[in-house]
């Protein structure tokens, strides 16, 4: 279960892929209503589109530093990158070039393109680490993982930062395996690139440096490539450097490059952050190390306050990625731990153990545990979507694709033990995975397919699909974004100029749809329920009250309207009486 | 070695396993359009003031928009609890039962497409001889206040305000309005009182700055005992840094208890022995609602006697 030298077929195959998942995401991004995050987000690429503008136009003006701060105060608790994107799609691809039938589509494009390189790049880390079929199916069970496929489409920064967490990563694994300059310098990139996404991108150095120390920990328990002992102290890890021990020196290469052109990258890309660097840094950081608390229904009971449950992530995991995906994960795990286990042993005994560079299991295992241990600590605030880990799920993906490869040599070693000599020649070549990759496929695919636009109501058959969630008491909803779902109701039934209480979905949110040509131009959103004709509801626990608003304000406990996932009701509408 | 061929055998089975889980559990009845065959069974089935009830709790918005306000009126829907009814019918899907009517035996049961209809029977119902959410309007209640003594004007037009995202409960047309604004007015609303956020209705009684707000019911037929429940907007409860609030009783002038509710206790029950006034045919109920500390205090209350 060796990876392969990448040759330009496996660019072109990770090139296809990406494009395929960028065909798909687009054919079917009409359907998704906006989330109440993307509101905000379009809200403050508008504000940073001007500021492009105004750059392209007059760049002395737009260099002002009155100029900068009008235009990039807004939303500056998140980092620009991605943002600037989303307001240089639209002005470019929209605004200029009309490329897309729906205007949200423009801010959402940049997300669904990183998307896009994000499982191209699974699919390349898995066949230079794992072979082409760990490699290609790693690649399509991350796409077929629904809320993956679901956070893919929208203008936020969760599925970006996948894609940025992947490949600072997979630089750094370069970095570690191949050393030279250009991965080191890469790897400082590419983190800079994470760090002006999100701030998941925290987690990135404490990975690095962590792996790194278990890396020389490991060598000093084996002797190392060199078979040497490694030295205690500064003085020491000096020598070694000088020694030329490997490990130690493409690391020192990389995190130097991270600690260098990390914080350059996303100081260049950010220009909120060009004057009073510090403060504003500060609250930045500040902002997400208090941040306020969200509601989040588990097992029938609302969290707020830390600590989350520690049951929460592994649960709401297996809750929602396909069971599938999870177990071929575990055996992926367990094969790679077997092997490298063995090895370990045989070093320590003495004896020559295969190595592999980068240390590929170890970094991907430690990059899931990670992107998991902060959901473990206690005073970690209460976030709740299953966004919040999902930068560990290509890392997951990638051993699943481990354990599928084991598995295909598996298969046709028992081709080869068949008597039928014309069944026992599909021992080679791809037929072998060509037969059990589908099969191991199939019931991903049906999900994510089934769960579209109902991405975050989407649960997999282990908790009885949509239905045995609500029964168990697993959020079934939040972010307002299925208003989407219900625009041909109100299109037909508000009359003309009438009103509707939007409820979660954001102002921005409901104005993108207005604009999109989805919802009639002349319905009126209001903030309350008393100032609406309609009113929407869309399901969370704590939320409840809302629908009780309603009930006492229309006079009515009717829904004239429930829409859902599986017979499962996630948004419904009530209507004033006589209206 | 065995066991590569026994895993290999077992994630095939697993692959296809989930496959038909997914296309079970996805198209498992009740769909939408089949909560719609429940209408004629439901009418032959239910008797007037017959509570009904959805198993699971999820599926009660799809029933009340296949049924509507007849079979589920809103005092029914936002119970305050089950311990009232005499009989009730439980809508039931995939197997599951209320666990509120646990207590219930069950007398009958019909089977309605991927429903089951059962009839229950509670062993033992309190009587209501008067439910005093229900008895609020003019004609035998009215409103005032202590400090300063003033009435409160009842009005069946006032402007109907819901608190919109994490706000207030929805204040009515049909209150008694005291002054200091739509917040200090007395009338039946519904709020989300407890952890579970259930609907519980009952008459919102904000206490005012100063003094009391008094709430009072006149001919009022009495039971043994009053008994209630009082809570507030669960968001507001729980970050458990409100006052205390306290609801005093009153019968013909006599206090016959008095309650404190603290932020956490949710919707939580009273109950207060009538003592000499049990049995009388017509009396004075008077409800005292105050706090030390006025702010964020959403209370509200449900009442009755039995």
């Amino acid at each position: 279960m060796s990876g392969v030298k990448l040759t330009w077929k496996d660019d072109l195959v990770a090139a296809l892929l990406a494009g395929f998942v960028m065909v798909v995401l687009v054919a079917t991004v009409g359907d998704l209503g906006y989330a109440r995050d993307e509101g905000f987000y379009f809200h403050a690429a508008d504000s940073y589109r001007r500021w492009f503008e105004l750059l392209f136009e007059n760049p002395r003006a737009a260099f002002e530093p009155k100029a900068i701060d009008n235009a990039w105060r807004v939303n500056s608790e998140h980092p620009g990158l991605i943002k600037s994107l989303f307001a240089l799609s639209n002005l470019f691809l929209q605004k200029k070039w009309h490329l897309f039938a729906m205007e949200g589509t423009s801010y959402r494009f940049p997300g669904i393109f990183l998307a896009g390189a994000g499982v191209a790049l699974v699919h390349r880390w898995g066949t230079e680490a794992r072979g082409r079929i760990a490699g290609l199916f790693a690649a399509i069970a991350l796409f077929c993982m629904p809320r993956f496929f679901y956070q893919a489409h929208l203008a936020c920064f969760d599925a970006p930062i996948v894609t940025m967490f992947l490949l600072a990563t997979y630089c750094f694994w370069k970095a570690m395996r191949e050393g030279g300059y250009r991965w080191p310098i890469a790897t400082g990139l590419a983190f800079g690139l994470a760090l002006d996404t999100k701030h998941n991108a925290w987690f990135l150095p404490i990975l690095a440096v962590a792996f790194v120390a278990l890396c020389l920990v490991r060598d000093r328990l084996t002797g190392g490539d060199m078979k040497e002992t490694l030295p205690r102290g500064v003085g020491g890890i000096a020598r070694l450097v000088r020694a030329e021990h490997p490990t130690l020196k493409r690391a020192l290469a990389a995190l130097g490059a991270m600690a260098v052109l990390g914080p350059l990258v996303m100081y260049a890309l950010w220009p909120w952050i060009w004057r009073d660097t510090f403060a504003r840094l500060a609250a930045y950081a500040s902002f997400h190390l208090n941040h306020e608390y969200y509601n989040m229904e588990f097992l029938g009971r609302t969290y707020w306050t830390p600590p989350m449950p520690r049951l929460y992530a592994p649960v709401m995991t297996a809750a929602t990625v396909p069971t599938i995906t999870l177990a071929l994960f575990a055996l992926g795990l367990a094969v790679r731990s077997r092997e490298r286990i063995q090895a370990f042993l045989r070093a320590r005994a003495g004896k020559v153990a295969r190595r592999e560079g980068g240390e590929t299991d170890l970094l991907w295992l430690m990059a899931i545990g990670i992107s998991y241990g902060a959901w473990v600590l206690p005073k970690t605030p209460i976030f709740g979507g299953t966004k919040h880990w999902m930068q560990a799920y290509p890392f997951l993906a990638l051993f699943a694709g481990a354990g599928v490869s084991w598995l295909v040599s598996v298969l046709r070693v028992e081709l080869r033990r068949l008597k039928a000599a014309n069944v026992r020649r599909f021992a080679r070549g791809p037929a072998a995975a060509m037969a059990l990759v589908p099969v191991l496929l199939a019931a991903p695919i049906a999900e994510t397919a089934g769960s579209h636009p109902w991405g975050l109501s989407n649960y997999v058959p282990l908790v009885g699909g949509a239905k045995g969630a609500a029964t168990l008491g697993l959020n079934r909803t939040f972010w307002g974004y299925t208003t989407g779902a219900v625009v041909d109701y109100l299109n037909r039934e508000v009359p003309r100029g009438g009103t509707v209480y939007i409820h979660d979905t954001a102002w921005p949110s409901w104005d993108m749809l207005q604009k999109d040509g989805r919802l009639r131009k002349d319905i009126r959103a209001v903030g309350a329920v008393h100032e609406a004709e309609f009113a929407l509801y869309h399901h969370e626990q704590h939320m409840q009250g809302q629908e009780y608003q309603a009930w006492v304000a229309y006079g009515t406990v009717q829904p004239a309207h429930v829409a859902g996932l599986q017979g499962t009701p996630v948004i419904w509408i009530y209507r004033r009486k006589g209206r | 070695m065995k066991w590569p061929r026994v895993a290999l055998g077992a994630f095939v089975a697993l692959g296809i396993v989930e496959l038909a889980g997914f296309f079970v559990s996805s198209r498992r009845k009740p769909d939408f359009a089949d909560w719609a065959a429940l209408v004629g069974p439901m009418a032959e089935e239910r008797k007037q003031g017959e509570l009904v009830v959805v198993a699971p709790s999820w599926g009660e918005p799809l029933a009340r928009q296949a049924l509507g306000d007849e079979v589920f009126p809103l005092r029914d829907v936002a119970r305050p609890d089950v311990s009232r009814y005499r009989t009730a019918l439980e809508i039931s899907a995939l197997g599951e039962t209320s666990p509120e009517l646990s207590g219930f035996r069950e007398t009958g049961r019909r089977e309605v497409g991927p429903f089951v209809i059962r009839r229950l029977e509670n062993p033992s119902p309190a009587v209501v001889v008067f439910d005093f959410v229900d008895g609020l309007g003019p004609a035998q209640a009215s409103v005032r206040t202590t400090n300063p003594e003033a009435l409160c004007p009842w009005t069946t037009n006032a402007r109907v305000l819901a608190g919109g995202l994490g706000g207030h409960p929805t204040f009515p047309a049909a209150r008694f309005e005291c002054a200091g604004g739509p917040f200090f007015s007395i009338g039946p609303t519904v709020i989300a009182a407890d952890e579970d956020f259930r609907p519980r209705r009952c008459l919102f009684a904000h206490p005012p700055a100063r003094g009391e707000v008094v709430t009072r019911f006149s001919g009022v037929p009495l039971g043994s005992v009053i008994r209630g429940h009082g809570g507030m907007y669960w968001i507001i409860e729980r970050e458990r840094k409100g006052a205390p609030v306290a609801l005093a009783v009153r019968v013909d002038g006599e206090e016959i208890g008095r309650w404190e509710h603290r932020d956490g206790d949710g919707w939580a029950a009273f109950e207060m022995p009538l003592g000499a006034h049990a049995g009388k045919k017509s009396a004075t109920v008077e409800f005292f609602v105050s706090a030390k500390n006025h702010a964020h205090r959403h209370f509200c209350f449900e009442a009755d006697t039995r």
